[in-house]
């Protein structure tokens, strides 16, 4: 248990960690401070990558009623720590699988309306934009082109679209309908 | 019961120590008592350990004020608030307090209530054709502090003899005994907090059970009280659905819903401060794992979708449960109002509507 405190200072002495972050690490029970010291050995994480983390995983064993060790052995993320990624992809990784764990119903929601704005198969120069976080009611559709005839054509071919019933759905979806 | 506060110590202002409220407080205190003196107030660390130490002093300044949720962009009730304490014993993982008192993060009680009392006697005659809603639950639960201090009795009778205001008793406790006795002459509510049960479990250690609340409630009724009822901070977790749909089951069963005064709905939201310190407390609940996102304001909120079906849920669950009463949203934009009640009222009418008491 001293070990493990003493390796948890000298990995948060060596990036700099605030003394408030160290706190925190230290204030887990030892099998949470040994899940993340392996962790933050494996993606040799900066504290600011290490908090952002720490973070999610403890939002998460909250909403799960479980123990930081517990989300770490998390299946969807051993699959991550088991691939063969660079030490930036890894992190990544690792952060797409925590916001989907962290933000099971956001996460659903957003992927539906990511589908739903695939399947519109918009014209080249259209685009599509959604609020982020879905924290907005506005879907906004751009329209880039070189030509008052390229902008006429993508306009016509996005009209016909916009009848599609995919777009009711997207603004249903951002007013709260259950995916 | 809910547990009573019980301090560790009670400071008292040397200047104070004979006032009615000091005396009151002396008188109902076994323990230890310290005096101090102007400028000289008991100096704790945080908003945690102040909730520890009963400081009893002078009140400098106004005691009158808008409630602070009327923020621009939000639709607002026009709600004013009487601040006669600050801080509060219980300690609820999502309270404002642990930010917004850092700098006065003591417990404390003040003793010059009749200077309040003037203030809002000049306020409500400056105004006959007004009618006010005044709460004292802002700063502190309007009645945890009662078996020290016996405010409550005070103001009750001081409300009841007033044509245009209604005093609003805001807690989250059931010590509600000593008001039955008192005739509010329908000039008083007293309201409660109310959260789904394992909600009040986790994120609300220190204060009485649902059931509790909601005994309480229906004493105070039977008395002659209106209630209403505060399902605020919402709180997305898995099964809310059904946990706020036995909540609302729960009131209806206890409560006549003639009595009923208001209810508000309100969600979960949280300044980065406040986030932080919520991170930062030792057990973790249902507020820490919510999903929350920041809003445009920097203050995280449950993402806009969910926000809205969790308000839709809430709000038919009460209209099939409890009819008609006054039900409105805390510190939404008008939006959101379009969106959850189908309207966007000014702020004075929805002001004059629950003052009034009017269902819509």
């Amino acid at each position: 248990m001293a070990d493990m405190e003493s390796a948890v200072r000298a990995y948060a002495a060596a990036k700099r960690f605030a003394v408030g972050t160290l706190e925190r690490w230290l204030a887990q029970p030892v099998d949470g401070r040994a899940a993340l010291l392996d962790l933050a050995d494996r993606l040799r994480l900066g504290e600011n990558q290490f908090r952002d983390i720490f973070d999610d995983l403890v939002a998460i064993g909250a909403r799960r009623g479980c123990t930081v060790a517990e989300v770490l052995g998390d299946a969807d993320l051993r699959v991550v720590l088991a691939r063969p990624l660079g030490r930036n992809e890894a992190v990544k990784a690792i952060k797409t699988v925590l916001r989907r764990l962290r933000y099971p119903q956001l996460n659903a929601a957003e992927q539906r309306l990511a589908a739903l704005g695939r399947s519109l198969r918009l014209p080249a120069g259209v685009a599509l934009q959604l609020p982020e976080n879905m924290e907005g009611e506005h879907i906004a559709i751009t329209l880039r082109g070189r030509s008052a005839r390229e902008l006429r054509a993508q306009a016509r071919d996005l009209a016909a679209r916009l009848d599609d019933p995919a777009i009711e759905e997207m603004f249903a979806l951002l007013d709260g309908a259950q995916v | 019961m809910t547990v009573r506060f019980v301090p560790d110590a009670v400071w008292i202002e040397r200047a104070e120590w004979d006032t009615p409220l000091a005396r009151t407080v002396r008188a109902r205190w076994a323990g230890a008592l310290e005096s101090f003196d102007d400028g000289g107030a008991a100096r704790v660390a945080s908003v945690r350990d102040g909730k520890r130490l009963l400081v009893v002093q002078r009140h400098r300044g106004t005691f009158l004020r808008h409630c602070p949720a009327g923020t621009a962009g939000l639709v607002c009730c026009n709600y004013l608030v009487v601040n006669l304490a600050s801080n509060c014993p219980m300690d609820c993982s999502y309270c404002f307090l642990q930010d917004y008192l850092t700098d006065a993060p003591a417990l404390t009680a003040y003793t010059n209530v009749d200077d309040a009392l003037a203030e809002i006697d000049a306020v409500l005659r400056a105004h006959p054709e007004r009618s006010f809603r005044i709460g004292t639950g802002e700063l502190s639960d309007s009645l945890a502090l009662d078996p020290l201090t016996d405010l409550s009795r005070q103001l009750v009778p001081f409300f009841a003899a007033r044509p245009n205001a209604l005093l609003e008793l805001k807690t989250k406790t059931d010590y509600v005994d000593h008001l039955l006795d008192l005739d509010p002459a329908g000039r008083v509510v007293v309201s409660w907090s109310l959260n789904a049960a394992s909600v009040i479990t986790r994120d609300e250690p220190g204060t009485a059970t649902l059931d509790e609340r909601l005994a309480a409630a229906r004493r105070v009724q039977h008395a002659g009280y209106r209630v209403g009822f505060h399902f605020d901070p919402l709180v997305e977790f898995d099964g809310w659905e059904q946990e706020y749909a036995a909540a609302v089951d729960a009131v209806a069963a206890a409560v006549d819903r003639a009595a009923v005064a208001w209810i508000s709905l309100g969600s979960l939201r949280l300044s980065p401060a406040l986030a932080e310190a919520v991170r930062r407390r030792t057990a973790l609940g249902h507020v820490a794992g919510a999903e929350l996102v920041p809003g445009i304001d920097g203050k995280a909120r449950v993402w806009r979708g969910l926000r809205l079906r969790m308000y839709r849920v809430l709000a038919a669950r009460l209209r099939a449960a409890l009819g008609d009463v006054p039900l409105y949203l805390c510190m939404e934009p008008p939006a959101v109002w379009e969106r959850v009640m189908g309207e966007v009222p000014t702020d004075r009418v929805l002001g004059m509507r629950l003052a009034a008491g009017a269902a819509w």
